[in-house]
């Protein structure tokens, strides 16, 4: 499985509220790929997200669907550095007014 | 995990009796005295403030905060049970608990959204003070879902682009909500302002023009709107107290509740929700017959209502069971 894998995953998990990815959103920060393991650190617009770790779930979900059986993945909250505007992609911007 | 369907179940028992105290006020209907007499406390404190408190719970991730569902929650039995001080009293320790959550949230993001969320707590704990002192506690209650339901879409609104005036005129209504509740005719003008400011800058503006849950969202989000916005000119009008209190209660909290569902419970109990169009029934029911209610005769208006609530909780179960658990 390799970090695009994860990013093609991840770019079928919507935020429920903005109807786009959580890729092209920006809240995802990292992927780590070690041997069986999947790292991804995201976060939300808020702390206070009650939809977080709905987003979560999904996430997990969508990298266990392509990942290989018995993949450990990790999806894990940061609120360090906190989420901007700047982070989306230029289809997200372009949705949401920016460019 | 396990823990929080039962609290939800909690909350559940208050919103049954909660509801067929309401009806009984309004058409002959047999249910306990105190279904009757306390209606409002068994919804907005007990049942909401459950709903609410285990959302935030969910959020913030730390098992002392499940205090404030689990207080609330039995603070509507203990309403149920005829000890309405002791109810009282366990609303007020769910809103301090409720209070204390959202310092966290606020210490660990200081922003304009996690201080609008934490002046929400605080105006739920204000409610249940004067609940307990025998005051009017409703328009603390409105600020409470004006300022949670507004600090919540004003984090969502940061996805747009808006020119920085559109953030501090939100700082200067949620300020106006939280002190115009001293004075319900302010609070009503408040709120109007408000409800202007959410239909012209919210999200639900964008998602609206989307499909599927997002689109069902919107606009489940942007019927509250104007529910909010009616609710306020009657507050303001001080004219048809049943009409505003709940245009406000059903037309725009449960209206959230009925947009939301489909996020939180996933997010709380850990389980499938599967979108389907066939949500947007209750949600018409919910909307018809409140136009019913204020409009035409409250009492049928009430049954309406009663029965959109009862056919999005069917509606909710048949799509969660056709899914299954996760």
């Amino acid at each position: 499985m390799t970090e695009d894998d994860v990013r093609a995953a991840l770019k079928t998990v919507e935020d429920p509220e903005a109807g786009m990815s959580v890729l092209d959103l920006g809240l995802v920060y990292g992927i780590a790929l070690e041997e069986g393991k999947v790292r991804v650190e995201m976060t939300m617009t808020s702390p206070a997200c009650p939809a977080s770790d709905y987003i979560v779930d999904e996430a997990a979900a969508a990298i266990r669907a392509l990942a290989p059986e018995g993949t450990d993945v990790d999806v894990r909250l940061v609120w360090d550095p906190p989420w901007t505007p700047e982070r989306m992609s230029a289809e997200a911007q372009q949705r949401f007014g920016w460019t | 995990m396990a823990y929080r369907f039962p609290l939800l179940a909690l909350g559940f028992v208050s919103l049954a009796f909660g509801v067929a105290g309401g009806l009984a006020r309004l058409s002959p209907l047999a249910v306990p005295a105190t279904a009757l007499a306390l209606h409002g406390p068994l919804m907005v404190s007990a049942f909401f403030g459950t709903v609410i408190s285990l959302e935030r719970a969910a959020a913030l991730g730390r098992p002392w905060a499940l205090a404030a569902p689990l207080a609330a929650g039995l603070g509507g039995a203990a309403l149920l049970l005829g000890l309405p001080m002791a109810g009282f009293g366990l609303m007020v320790l769910a809103a301090a608990v409720f209070v204390l959550c959202g310092a966290v949230i606020m210490r660990r993001q200081p922003s304009l959204e996690t201080a609008a969320l934490l002046a929400g707590a605080a105006a739920w704990l204000a409610g249940n003070v004067m609940l307990l002192e025998g005051r009017a506690a409703v328009p603390w209650w409105i600020a409470f879902f004006a300022l949670t339901i507004g600090g919540e879409r004003l984090e969502l609104s940061r996805y747009l682009r808006r020119p920085p005036w559109v953030r501090r005129a939100f700082a200067f209504l949620a300020f106006a909500v939280f002190f115009s509740a001293l004075v319900p005719q302010a609070l009503g003008v408040a709120l109007m302002a408000l409800a202007a400011w959410l239909v012209a800058f919210d999200l639900a503006r964008v998602t609206i023009r989307q499909d599927r849950l997002p689109r069902y969202v919107a606009a489940c989000l942007l019927a509250g709107y104007f529910w909010l916005g009616l609710g306020g000119a009657l507050m303001a009008l001080a004219t048809a107290y049943d009409a505003a209190l709940h245009a406000v209660f059903v037309g725009f909290v449960f209206s959230m509740v009925f947009g939301h569902a489909p996020v939180i419970l996933p997010a709380v109990l850990r389980i499938r929700y599967p979108y389907h169009p066939l949500l947007y029934l209750p949600l018409a029911v919910l909307h018809a017959s409140l136009a019913v209610r204020v409009f035409v005769a409250a009492p049928l208006g009430a049954w309406g209502n009663a029965a959109a609530i009862a056919l999005f909780i069917a509606v909710s179960i048949c799509l969660i069971l056709v899914k299954g658990r996760k």
